[in-house]
């Protein structure tokens, strides 16, 4: 479904992604892990058509969406989450999500239905009349899964869904991750804990300094000499996992 | 019906008193303030559809205003034409800026825009101040009366009911934006750009659209305002504070709101009103004295009450309602 | 080659004149943009108000003139202090509330004590152009081929010296170091114990005695009236974009570049023209090279 070849993106003098390729196959979930600054959220703009590649092809579907604007990748179905959640503040939980819905569906009361439907699977129900900006911080990210969701997309981007939530917050999120997966849904999710993702994804790609360095099922992760240096200094987040 | 009428019943009421006020009345006096209250908030309403639904803080909207009254103005002058067909020229020179206008909204942000916007209008003021040959220059020009419909030459109660239709159908393209998926789509961009691509959603497009339909929706104010007040003066129809005037009505009305311009505009077009009769003898005082009222107006509003008169409004409709459920 | 051949003693003079001329301008604009510039890039806070101080100083200046006789110059003296004072009632009454509100509310804030300022000039003063003419306005000194009046040269070098203390002060003083850490990351400053809420009252001080001195210096230069701030506003906000937000050094670069457009401009296409150059020129600049021309940090950091 998504296919990266060899993608590159600079900054300056300075290299976020260097020469990245993977391919994520319709059914896939897939986990990004790495230490901060190792060029995860930079791969996902790039995916996502925030910027642009200084090199290397992005293949949705076969096609080369490389320099495509953000809202028409979002159109052929893929679509992203931000790490830093960036809800519409002073507009409703339900407004929020119903815009989401208006990618798909002309009329604003379609996606009215389609929005209600959205919030009752993500659990937002009781705050769907609430100004986004008075939600807490667990329920924004949720809020952020549910925009993204009523765009209804074939391939989903999660950019740390998971951070900064409380346990029992983080159990609901993996929950709702799982079951959109079992739904069909096709996930690529960045995670710096590594712990989360163990118990999440099929398959994991490490990035580190902009590179690949990694990449297998969690449990040929946990074994890999590179990934364990990569962590180095971050053992007990290793060791939970 | 009474889904598309709740909360309108404001408008609905402003509206009717609008309509009927030229009937019981015939007091030259008080038909020029109502259409003055009318066009105002008509133009607020117009700089409302960048400036509060769009987010785009524009600074130069007195430029497509400008536009619009020397197009017409020039034209019947010059030509003998009809305002109509200048009101048409007007339009389309300012979709023409508009596109500048928003290209620039694409590529700045709040502050920078605002600057650019003003940079904008300066360079027509001076363009239409110095070039003498086909403006008049700083003399500015009288706009000849020629009765009629076609000729916009009309009497009080016709330029009230004119202006009442413009301010209706303002309204409604207001309600539109607030009520469609380009206008939903449009908060989006308003609120998170970024966010709203993520959504499918073109916003640089869409900001473009927005900015550029303010500028066509100012001209055609312009062209009327010119033509009923019958004079068109670089200094003053290119100026910055006719601008920031636009900004100011829909800013005490309530930022992004159908109704908020016309709520704006009557408290600030009555208090210029008053103070007018009050310092009639001292032309720049009264000037001078108005503004510096509304200057403090608009830094105390935005401070103390940014929700605007239509946010307290709602408040103290939400509050009735909770205290008689 | 052709037109260097041609270059003969007249075209030289007309150089020397036009480079100099540039010179002499570009040190007043600095003096104005470095105010900007510091409101900001400590407060990050664009004034739209700016440009009102500096009419303010020039009506100071020709009130102490017309009524009382004062020289300018001495003026000056007395003005610093005086706008120092009008910055910190001004931020006491206006800024402070909105320093951490949205860019919409900053904007329309300035925008709302620009209008109150302007008009508070026309009531007090009328909108007439007012003149002040000191008898060292009317001197004119010649040097080889160029010639130039005194108070153009007196005001170029008060401006530098003004420039060059606010430079120092920045660099060398540790309040300065503390405004520039401020100005690097507010949080961290607060978090480091640094009174925020002090650096931003002085900064806007500092800014505002900057504006108001230049006021007064360019009261002999140029008419005044109530609006007269706005060209200067915009040409300051040139400088600034020119030389990147918030950089000093960048400011007088700016100043320099913005005063050759300015004479060049006005010996070409005539004075009438000259602000739509500039005008043009801002709205260019800020399209398509928004981070200045050696800065990093540019007008679209702003908001992002």
């Amino acid at each position: 479904m998504l296919t990266l070849e060899r993608v590159s993106k600079h900054f300056g003098g300075l290299t976020a992604v260097r020469e990245v390729s993977l391919e994520v196959r319709a059914g896939d979930l897939l986990g990004i892990i790495g230490p901060n600054g190792a060029g995860k959220t930079t791969l996902f703009n790039v995916i996502a058509g925030y910027y642009r590649p200084d090199g290397g092809r992005v293949l949705l579907d076969g096609r080369d969406v490389a320099g495509q604007p953000p809202h028409a990748i979002c159109r052929l179905g893929l679509t992203r989450t931000f790490q830093i959640v960036k809800p519409f503040g002073n507009l409703s939980v339900g407004d929020n999500v119903m815009i989401g819905a208006l990618n798909r569906l002309r009329s604003v009361r379609a996606a009215r239905v389609e929005a209600e439907r959205v919030i009752e699977t993500c659990g937002l129900t009781a705050q769907a009349g609430a100004p986004a900006k008075t939600l807490p911080v667990g329920l924004r990210k949720r809020l952020e899964v549910a925009r993204a969701l009523a765009t209804r997309p074939r391939l989903l981007l999660l950019d740390e869904v998971m951070a900064g939530l409380n346990p029992a917050e983080l159990a609901g999120i993996i929950e709702l991750i799982r079951r959109l997966h079992a739904d069909g849904l096709t996930l690529i999710v960045i995670e710096h804990i590594m712990a989360a993702m163990m118990r999440l994804a099929q398959r994991i790609v490490v990035l580190h300094h902009g590179e690949t360095i990694a990449e297998g099922t969690p449990a040929e992760i946990t074994r890999d000499r590179r990934v364990v240096d990569a962590y180095l200094g971050e053992e007990f987040v290793l060791a939970q996992a | 019906m009474a889904a598309a009428l709740r909360g309108r019943a404001g408008a609905l009421a402003f509206f009717a008193v609008a309509a009927a006020v030229p009937l019981a009345v015939r007091d030259q006096f008080f038909l020029d303030t109502l259409i003055l209250i009318l066009l105002w908030g008509a133009l607020s309403a117009a700089w409302n559809v960048a400036g509060g639904y769009a987010g785009q803080v524009s600074l130069g909207h007195s430029a497509f205003f400008g536009i619009g009254a020397y197009s017409a103005a020039l034209l019947s002058a010059r030509y003998g034409q009809s305002p109509w067909i200048g009101m048409l020229i007007g339009m389309v020179l300012s979709v023409g800026a508009g596109l500048i206008i928003g290209y620039l909204s694409n590529r700045l942000r709040g502050p920078y825009f605002a600057l650019s916007t003003i940079a904008f209008s300066q360079v027509l003021l001076i363009v239409a101040s110095r070039w003498r040959g086909f403006t008049a220059g700083s003399e500015g020009i009288p706009v000849p009366f020629r009765p009629g419909f076609a000729t916009l030459g009309l009497g009080h109660v016709a330029w009230a009911y004119l202006a009442l239709a413009l301010a209706a159908l303002f309204y409604g393209i207001q309600v539109y934006l607030e009520r469609s998926r380009v206008g939903y789509q449009l908060a989006g961009v308003r609120e998170d750009e970024d966010a709203a691509e993520a959504l499918g959603i073109p916003s640089r497009r869409l900001k473009v659209i927005a900015v550029t339909a303010s500028a066509a929706l100012t001209s055609v104010c312009g062209t009327l305002w010119a033509q009923y007040v019958g004079f068109v003066d670089p200094f003053y129809v290119f100026s910055v504070d006719l601008s920031i005037r636009f900004a100011l009505n829909a800013i005490i009305g309530g930022l992004g709101t159908a109704l908020g311009p016309w709520l704006g505009s009557i408290l600030i077009t009555a208090l210029e009103t008053y103070l007018r009769a009050t310092f009639s003898g001292m032309k720049t005082g009264f000037a001078g004295i108005y503004l510096v009222i509304y200057g403090v107006a608009l830094i105390l509003v935005v401070r103390f009450v940014p929700e605007g008169l239509a946010g307290v409004a709602a408040r103290l409709r939400a509050r009735w309602t909770r205290a008689h459920a | 080659m052709d037109s260097a051949r041609r270059l003969g003693p007249a075209q030289i003079g007309v150089l020397a004149q036009l480079g100099v001329s540039t010179v002499l301008l570009g040190g007043i604009y600095a003096l104005i943009a470095v105010g900007l510039t510091l409101i900001f890039g400590i407060m990050r806070v664009v004034n739209f108000a700016h440009g009102e101080f500096l009419m303010l100083g020039m009506y100071l200046a020709f009130w102490a003139f017309s009524a009382y006789a004062v020289d300018p110059y001495v003026v000056l003296f007395v003005s610093i202090p005086i706008f120092f004072g009008v910055g910190l009632v001004t931020y006491a009454l206006v800024m402070r509330g909105v320093i951490h509100a949205s860019h919409n509310v900053q904007i329309f804030t300035t925008v709302g004590l620009s209008t109150a300022l302007q008009n508070v000039a026309l009531v007090l003063w009328t909108g007439d152009f007012r003149i002040v003419r000191p008898w060292h306005s009317s001197v004119v000194i010649r040097f080889a081929d160029t010639a130039f009046n005194l108070s153009q040269v007196v005001a170029f070098l008060i401006a530098v010296a003004l420039t060059v203390a606010l430079f120092a002060f920045m660099k060398w003083t540790h309040t300065g170091r503390v405004m520039r850490a401020t100005a690097q990351d507010g949080d961290a400053a607060t978090l480091m114990g640094i009174d925020t809420d002090r650096v931003y009252r002085l900064t806007f001080a500092i800014g505002i005695a900057a504006v108001g001195a230049a006021g007064v210096l360019v009261a002999p230069l140029y008419a005044v009236y109530p609006t007269a701030g706005l060209q200067f506003v915009l040409l300051a906000y040139v400088v600034v974009v020119l030389g990147g937000l918030g950089d000093m050094v960048g400011a007088m670069l700016g100043s320099l570049i913005v005063a050759a457009v300015e004479v060049i401009g006005s010996y070409l296409f005539g004075v009438a023209w000259k602000e739509v150059l500039y005008f043009v020129l801002f709205i260019a600049v800020l399209a398509f090279r928004p981070a200045g021309l050696f800065g990093q940090r540019g007008a679209e950091t702003l908001g992002a």
